[in-house]
């Protein structure tokens, strides 16, 4: 079946179960330019898998068990330890089967019954059943969980189990983004959550069993010999040692000490880049992208000229280049390529063009500005906001930097305490577009960051939101319009879509990631 | 019967060249040495202007040159600003901060001192102060300081300050007590002296060495934290060029841009040792 059947058919019903249709769906996460790096893998990379071993990762951050339901800091955790009922593959954004073997959504997109696949247990020995997945959606819809995609857990209005394999969620209203919520959301065990969320006890149906978690040092994983999967994973363990320095995580690497490092930049994987004996994945989806933001009821912030002359202004390829290694897409919106919303047009919409921004500042009536420019204060966008500072003065416009750390910045953020500008990172455009635009802290159309709120743009998001078939094409053409009324408004300030890099050994094979950027080991082995 | 021998005319009268100790103590090979190294560093940083053409925040599309590549001496960096330039106006910067923090310290410090010294009750709330301040290790104390002032120049300067005030007080008090019950403080308070006079003019001119001296081992710990904030990324706000912020930047260039990590670490090893060197010399000379 090939990928463009399999899209078009998604809509009447999907029979692809099997373990061959599985395991050909959790390959499938991996982006074009991870391919053409495995392609020119060195010699003896290639042939069958090699079977066991355990994998040493690295990874800057640790486990924050409170946010085990939101989109957490560890990426390797989620997609080790659980399932999701869906995993798309990025390249088409079309759902393949996980826990759920196959589903039907009804016409109007109101209703969608899954069917489940039989034989799954828990680590604990529990089987997985339907009211396994009920009450994962209820514990995405309680607010203590602080999960991004509640908004969309919570259009979920009623559900029905008509056997341990079936049941059928009724919507409130359509949404484009459902299957956002099936990529995003693990089915945990409900049993033993609470120890979950309190860091004692993680239990999932993944390929890997949580062996212990020591704060701050590690992780400790076993296989699990019931994996539905069949003869996966084939490591029999993986071990992660957290290391939250990024020099020291790429010396353990270069050492040999980690075979995966999770969570450098662009600037940090310099000294290995060229290195035959390490390999830099690249994952186009399932990062995020960096930006500044306008807080609007800051003037001259107020007039969409002086935004715009803000996003003429700055020099897009320069920091993709030197602030970032090189590794994303400089473009004016937030899509990657993969998303239904890209377009080359749209992407390159505002050029690097100094004189526009002077006369955009003239027209709007803007003298001598002089503003607070807030960054997280990460050695990437430290030098990022530096970059945007610079490229500002040359127009007029005088920043004064304020490094914020990540705890204080995300604070601001969400508390809408930004100052007129900063300069950040935002997930969630990865996926479909109208999953940014209602869960994105700066984009909510209800409640944003920068304070912005219009009428038209609410009207589009929820247009975008409401589409019954995401992949239609009056949901193409709403996702457009959301492009163009961000590219006019101009609240956001998209400079580069970053993609998520994976350094490894080279002989490490198969490691892919979803689309909410956790690592997925099913295949990965060492060759 | 005991002979006495009679000392020569020309040996009793013979006073040393220079009669200041302190200038005694830094005429000395090892404080030539360190005047030399910290004069060198100075007079780079003041004569920035002259020794670069190009302003240290300008940036250019010559990202990570290599020294002697075109028209910059001693390379770019990764956005393209002129490393020389940023190496001699990060010299400014943290001289700048060095004077301002270890001036506030030993005024600080030796202002506590005198306190403690008037009064019994003054001296346990000063001490226990000062076993507060010294409790915490100095980035530690930065990191606090940093988290209720936020980053900036005068983070650093308060940080500094408050980790070396404790050690001018404890000097200063300590000396103060051992000479002011030494005979000539004695004498003199039978001479009619008062409490002021006796301080200002017999116990303080005596008891100032180990202050005089901790001036410049205070500026070499100052340069060290200074650079060591800046490293850790709450020092000196960027784009400013300081030297530890320039050293932590060049982190991921070690190999390829050797050059981009030893101009400030030239700079400031130069500093630190130079500054040790002083302190030395100057300790040697208040002894003789």
């Amino acid at each position: 079946m090939s990928l463009s059947t399999f899209a078009t058919s998604r809509r009447t019903v999907l029979r692809a179960a099997g373990a061959g249709a599985v395991a050909l769906g959790l390959a499938g996460c991996k982006s074009a330019v991870d391919e053409k790096r495995d392609q020119a893998a060195p010699a003896g990379s290639g042939g069958a898998p090699k079977r066991g071993g355990t994998l040493q990762i690295g990874s800057i951050s640790d486990l924050t068990p409170a946010l085990l339901f939101t989109q957490n800091s560890l990426t390797a955790l989620h997609r080790l330890v659980f399932n999701t009922l869906t995993g798309y593959d990025p390249k088409t954004l079309q759902p393949q089967p996980q826990l759920a073997t196959s589903w039907q959504v009804a016409p109007d997109g109101t209703s969608v019954t899954f069917q489940l696949r039989e034989g799954v247990k828990f680590h604990s020995g529990r089987p997985f059943t339907a009211d396994d997945v009920v009450w994962a959606i209820q514990n995405l819809k309680d607010p203590k969980r602080s999960a991004q995609l509640r908004a969309t857990a919570a259009v979920v209005s009623d559900v029905s189990v008509k056997s341990p394999t079936e049941l059928t969620l009724r919507l409130a209203h359509p949404v484009s983004n459902l299957f956002d919520l099936f990529e995003f959301m693990v089915i945990a065990d409900k049993e033993s959550v609470e120890d979950a969320v309190a860091g004692k006890r993680i239990v999932g149906t993944g390929p890997f069993a949580l062996k212990s978690w020591t704060p701050g040092a590690g992780l400790s994983f076993t296989r699990n010999p019931d994996y539905f999967v069949p003869d996966r994973p084939y490591f029999d363990g993986v071990e992660v040692r957290i290391i939250p320095q990024a020099d020291a995580l790429l010396v353990a690497l270069r050492s040999k000490q980690v075979q995966l490092a999770i969570g450098l930049s662009g600037r940090d994987v310099q000294p290995v880049k060229d290195d035959g004996q390490f390999s830099i994945r690249q994952f186009d989806h399932g990062s995020g992208a960096v930006y500044v933001g306008a807080n609007v009821s800051v003037k001259p912030l107020d007039d969409k000229r002086v935004r715009q002359a803000v996003s003429f202004a700055v020099n897009r390829d320069r920091i993709l280049q030197q602030a970032l290694g090189g590794y994303g897409l400089a473009s004016s919106t937030p899509w990657p390529k993969s998303s239904p919303a890209y377009s080359d047009a749209t992407a390159k919409r505002y050029a690097y063009d100094p004189a526009r921004a002077k006369a955009l500042l003239a027209e709007a009536g803007a003298g001598e500005l002089s503003l607070p420019l807030a960054h997280l204060a990460l050695p990437s966008y430290t030098v990022a906001a530096q970059m945007v500072q610079f490229d500002l003065q040359q127009v007029g416009v005088k920043t004064t930097l304020e490094p914020l750390d990540a705890a204080k910045f995300q604070t601001q953020l969400i508390n809408q305490t930004m100052p007129a500008l900063w300069v950040g990172g935002h997930g969630f455009a990865q996926v479909h577009p109208s999953t940014l635009a209602v869960s994105a802290y700066p984009f909510n159309e209800a409640k944003n960051t920068s304070k912005f709120s219009d009428p038209q743009y609410t009207e589009i998001v929820q247009k975008a939101w409401n589409q019954a078939d995401a992949d239609s094409a009056a949901a193409k053409a709403a996702y457009q319009d959301l492009s163009e009324v961000l590219l006019d408004r101009q609240f956001v300030i998209d400079l580069v879509v970053l993609a998520n890099l994976y350094a490894s050994t080279s002989n490490l094979q198969g490691v892919t990631q979803n689309l909410y950027a956790d690592t997925v080991l099913d295949d990965a082995y060492l060759a | 019967m005991t002979t006495l021998t009679a000392v020569p005319a020309s040996a009793a009268v013979r006073r040393p060249r220079i009669r200041n100790r302190y200038l005694r103590g830094l005429a000395t090979p090892r404080g030539v040495i360190g005047l030399a190294l910290v004069g060198l560093v100075l007079a780079v940083g003041l004569a920035a202007p002259l020794l670069t053409s190009y302003d240290p925040d300008f940036q250019t599309a010559d990202a990570l040159v290599s020294p002697g590549t075109g028209d910059h001496l001693w390379g770019t960096d990764e956005i393209g600003r002129d490393l020389l330039s940023r190496l001699l106006y990060g010299i400014r910067s943290d001289v700048l901060v060095v004077l301002a923090a270890v001036p506030i310290a030993a005024l600080v410090g030796c202002g506590l001192a005198l306190l403690a010294t008037a009064h019994r009750a003054a001296d346990v709330a000063v001490q226990r102060l000062f076993d507060l301040l010294l409790s915490f290790p100095g980035l530690i104390l930065g990191l606090t300081v940093t988290a209720i002032m936020g980053v900036g120049r005068g983070t650093i300067i308060v940080v500094i300050a408050l980790v070396e005030t404790p050690a001018f007080g404890r000097l200063l008090r300590g000396a103060i007590l051992v000479h002011r019950d030494r005979e000539y403080a004695v004498a003199a308070r039978v001479g009619g002296a008062g409490p002021l006079r006796l301080l200002t003019r017999h116990v303080l001119p005596n008891a100032a060495d180990p202050v005089v001296v901790h001036v410049a081992l205070a500026m070499s710990v100052a340069v060290i934290l200074e650079g060591a904030m800046s490293f850790i990324g709450i020092g000196i706000r960027p784009p400013e060029a300081s030297l530890g912020s320039t050293l932590a930047a060049s982190r991921p260039y070690l190999e390829d841009h050797p050059a981009y990590a030893l101009g400030p670490l030239a700079v400031i090893t130069a500093l630190v040792v130079g500054l040790n060197l002083i302190a030395e010399a100057l300790n040697r000379g208040a002894r003789r």
